[in-house]
């Protein structure tokens, strides 16, 4: 596909200028705790868009992440203060959360045939509301932060030399899912069904299982970031993530995965991942107010979503000339032969009156 | 070899007796018989609306039919058919709109499914799917890469993946529905040899074509379906053009009300059209159409029609040419054509003609505005009255200009479309297929409005694939040819046979 081809290497050169030039600009850009930072950031946002990416592939949305997210965390907290589990037995416990909020969603959407974007805002509300409801309270009834001490837990925000754990998950995550998307006939199935629906229920697909597929392993990244984010924090509030979806969608936007569905890759979201964080890590490097990323990052997506119209109308007006031009040469040669035809065959009727 | 024995087999492919369907009301098949051996290329003609999808749709499992008997292979199929029944049969369907899936290779859509995979493993070895699917390629001959992305293919080549698909899946009948319409000839010659080779290998080819001059090149035989009953099969030896064309038309031909006069109109002359092209569309399209005259456009699916009107109108740009109105250099575009006073009534009218969820009164109004203006606001009163009057010239049921237009009926609905122009000065009227699915009795109508506006001084631009609606209502026909005007009736006595005839490029005067 030398078209993504070309627009990944576009992105990856972007993507080492604006390196260049933030480590020009500030020296200690280059330092390895800013660097590692910067990675243990991208992958906290990049376990989500890992599975928010799949999900497009079929062309749907999961506006669910980051309540799930919040409600996650709440489940773990929620262990901790009033369970004796250890962590290593809760935590694949409330991995099950995300999976769980999947199994809504997909229901809803093959079942009932509703809206992706309309379920999963939906279930985003309904869980914002559960982390509310199931947030560990005072004696007063108000939501109290919960510091979080159980060193097992606390070791998901640690590091391994100088990486954070959450990067080496991160790395592991996206080559497992790029190999699972590329080389197995679930995934391949995961493209049909977001390329040609039809197309894919003809050929046999299960359409809606991809579909149920999809959305419960978003459901299961996020609750996997959920873990980092609030082992890193070493704390969790219920509002813990909401609002992240932004960071997400723009991660995977500009890692060149449509809306349409039936293309993309993890490697793209990836590149998405890092570009998104290197741009945030910027801003704070060069001492612009935090205040202006959210803003940032709206302005990269508009853009990176023209240049994609543009580049799509560019490359397809190139295919179609060409086609055109083979077209024009048979219908020349067929208008000879049809000549030919006419005057071997002369003794036709005459015109009709 | 054995694929001669199987052909010769008495067991035929596919066997339907005295299939009948009717959807609700009229019968659209009636005691309809149909054969098919093994390795034969047989062609389903017919004109529109004479039966043809609705018997492959039996076939396919795509819907069900009322009664009859059904055999594939000797087996009997029973009334409750499916699609993936059918699938599994080995009946396989290479549809106009193509079914593959975009942004994979050739061998992964080969495949779909039934990728192949790593010896004990769930991963799929792309090594192995590629050389599976070259081999296959290979086998027949086509110049095609199993890694090539379908996307970066050619509609021909597209169609190629779609044949290998269902030889891969191992079917028996491959049935093609108008499988030329979107190529070239080359690309067709293409096809035609990929035809003959699933011939040689014991396929059996269902074959719909309007095209006279492919069904007669190609078929071992011909079942002929009108109004929804067979009227005839005939053996290669009886294969000729002018005799499927009888049998098409049929019983019309001894109708006094087939042959129809054509008269060229001397009034003035509303819209030159000289040398409009647009690339890959049409070509060098000349024609003048004068004051209250009712212009025909006939043709083939696929042959320029509707592109030449939508550019007329200014909906799509042409590439050359130019079109003088009334006198004046005129340059198309749409808003200047409403103003101009042309209307246009699309062929899907659904789609781009009614807002089903909007009233009535909105739904003519919102193409009269400044009709309805009154200082720059809407005024709902104007509004009203415009819809009342529309609602009266064109008889449209009910009478209640507040009624949603989705939930009128097809011919109502068709009523609105022409009401939001006839309301306004008009002078001319382009109109594409505008009486496919309505009854009778709407048509009717349509065609007495059509009538009384062009005595008002109306010109009328009507492309269609209706014979018996284009030779009735025509003053003039042009008949339009892989973009191109093949043929103009202008004068003398026409039937619709003559028509038909043009399009399949069987010319007076010309070859065979």
């Amino acid at each position: 596909m030398p078209i993504a081809t070309l627009r990944r290497m576009i992105l990856i050169g972007l993507l080492l200028a604006i390196g260049a030039v933030l480590s020009f600009l500030n020296p200690s850009f280059l330092k390895l705790d800013n660097l590692m930072t910067l990675l243990q950031e991208a992958s906290q946002t990049g376990i989500v868009a890992i599975g928010f990416t799949l999900v497009l592939i079929t062309a749907g949305i999961d506006m669910s992440i980051g309540a799930v997210i919040a409600v996650t965390a709440m489940v773990c907290v929620n262990f901790l203060s009033y369970t004796p589990i250890p962590a290593f037995l809760f935590i694949p416990l409330s991995l099950l959360t995300g999976c769980l909020v999947g199994l809504f969603n997909g229901y809803f959407i093959t079942h009932f045939k509703l809206p992706e974007f309309i379920v999963t805002l939906a279930s985003r509300g309904i869980l914002a509301g559960i982390a509310l409801i199931i947030a560990v309270k005072d004696s007063d009834g108000f939501v109290s932060n919960v510091y979080i001490q159980d060193p097992v837990y606390l070791s998901f925000g640690g590091t391994v030399g100088p990486v954070y754990i959450v990067t080496i998950v991160f790395i592991v995550l996206a080559f497992l899912t790029q190999f699972f998307l590329k080389r197995t006939r679930a995934g391949t199935n995961i493209y049909a069904t977001g390329a040609n629906p039809a197309a894919a229920r003809l050929s046999g697909i299960n359409t809606d299982r991809s579909i149920y597929g999809v959305y419960m392993f978003s459901g299961f990244c996020a609750s996997l970031a959920a873990i980092f984010i609030s082992a890193r924090m070493m704390t969790a509030m219920p509002e813990f993530g909401l609002g992240s979806e932004m960071d997400v969608i723009a991660s995977v936007v500009i890692g060149g995965t449509p809306f349409t569905g039936g293309v993309g890759d993890i490697w793209g979201t990836v590149i998405g991942t890092l570009f998104l964080a290197l741009i945030k890590n910027g801003i704070l490097k060069l001492g612009i107010s935090p205040y202006v990323q959210p803003i940032a990052i709206g302005g990269i997506i508009v853009v990176v979503v023209m240049f994609d119209v543009w580049y799509k109308a560019f490359a397809e007006g190139i295919a179609k000339r060409s086609a055109y031009r083979r077209k024009q040469s048979g219908e020349a040669a067929a208008a000879v032969a049809a000549e030919a035809d006419a005057v071997a065959g002369g003794d036709g009727k005459g015109e009709r009156s | 070899m054995s694929e001669k024995a199987l052909a010769d087999s008495p067991v035929a492919l596919l066997e339907c007796r005295r299939i009948n369907k009717s959807y609700n009301g009229p019968m659209v098949l009636s005691e309809v018989d149909f054969s098919m051996k093994r390795g034969e290329i047989h062609a389903l003609v017919g004109e529109n609306g004479a039966g043809k999808s609705t018997l492959i749709k039996i076939v396919t499992g795509v819907t069900n039919r009322n009664s009859g008997e059904m055999l594939f292979e000797g087996r009997p199929i029973g009334i409750e058919h499916s699609k993936t029944a059918a699938q599994v049969l080995g009946i396989a369907v290479i549809y106009q709109e193509l079914s593959l899936i975009h942004g994979m290779s050739v061998a992964q859509n080969l495949f779909l499914t039934r990728e192949p995979r790593l010896p004990g493993l769930p991963f799929i070895d792309i090594g192995k799917m590629n050389s599976l699917a070259q081999e296959l390629i290979d086998r027949y001959g086509f110049t095609l890469k199993a890694t090539d992305v379908i996307d970066s293919l050619s509609i021909a080549q597209r169609q190629t993946v779609e044949i290998l698909k269902a030889l891969n899946s191992k079917a028996s009948l491959v049935i093609m529905d108008e499988p030329t319409s979107s190529l070239t000839s080359t690309e067709s010659a293409q096809l035609f040899g990929i035809i003959k080779r699933l011939k040689e290998d014991g396929i059996g080819v269902l074959y719909i074509s309007h095209r006279m001059e492919e069904v007669y090149a190609l078929s071992d035989r011909v079942t002929v379906l009108r109004d929804g009953r067979k009227v005839a099969v005939l053996e290669k030896a009886e294969i000729h053009p002018e005799e499927i064309i009888r049998l098409m038309i049929g019983r019309k031909l001894d109708d006094r009300d087939s042959v129809h006069t054509m008269r060229k109109s001397d009034r003035e002359v509303v819209l030159e059209v000289k040398g409009l092209s647009s690339e890959g569309k049409f070509s060098g399209i000349d024609f003048q159409l004068h004051a209250g005259e009712i212009l025909g456009i006939g043709g083939l699916v696929g042959s320029g029609r509707t592109e030449l009107v939508r550019a007329l109108y200014g909906i799509d740009p042409h590439d050359s040419g130019s079109v003088e109105y009334l006198g004046k250099p005129w340059e198309p575009g749409v808003a200047g054509s409403i103003r101009g006073g042309f209307g246009f009534i699309p062929e899907e009218r659904r789609l781009q003609g009614i807002m089903g969820l909007i009233s009535m009164t909105g739904n003519i109004g919102i193409t009269n505005i400044d009709v309805i203006r009154k200082m720059g606001f809407v005024s709902d009163r104007k509004e009203l009255d415009l819809a009342r009057k529309a609602i009266g010239l064109l008889n449209i049921k009910p009478a209640d200009p507040s009624v949603l237009v989705g939930n009128l009926s097809g011919g109502n609905q068709q009523k609105i479309v022409v009401g939001k122009w006839l309301i306004r000065d008009l002078k001319l009227l382009i109109v594409d297929e505008p009486t496919v699915g309505i009854d009778i009795g709407a048509k009717e109508e349509m065609y007495q409005t059509f009538a009384r506006l062009a005595e008002a001084g109306v010109s009328i631009i009507l492309v269609s694939s209706d014979l018996p609606e284009l030779t009735r209502i025509s003053h003039r026909i042009l008949v339009l040819r892989k973009g191109r005007i093949i043929k103009e009736f202008s004068e003398g006595q026409v039937t619709e046979e003559d028509v038909l005839k043009a399009s399949s490029g069987i010319l007076p005067g010309g070859a065979k």
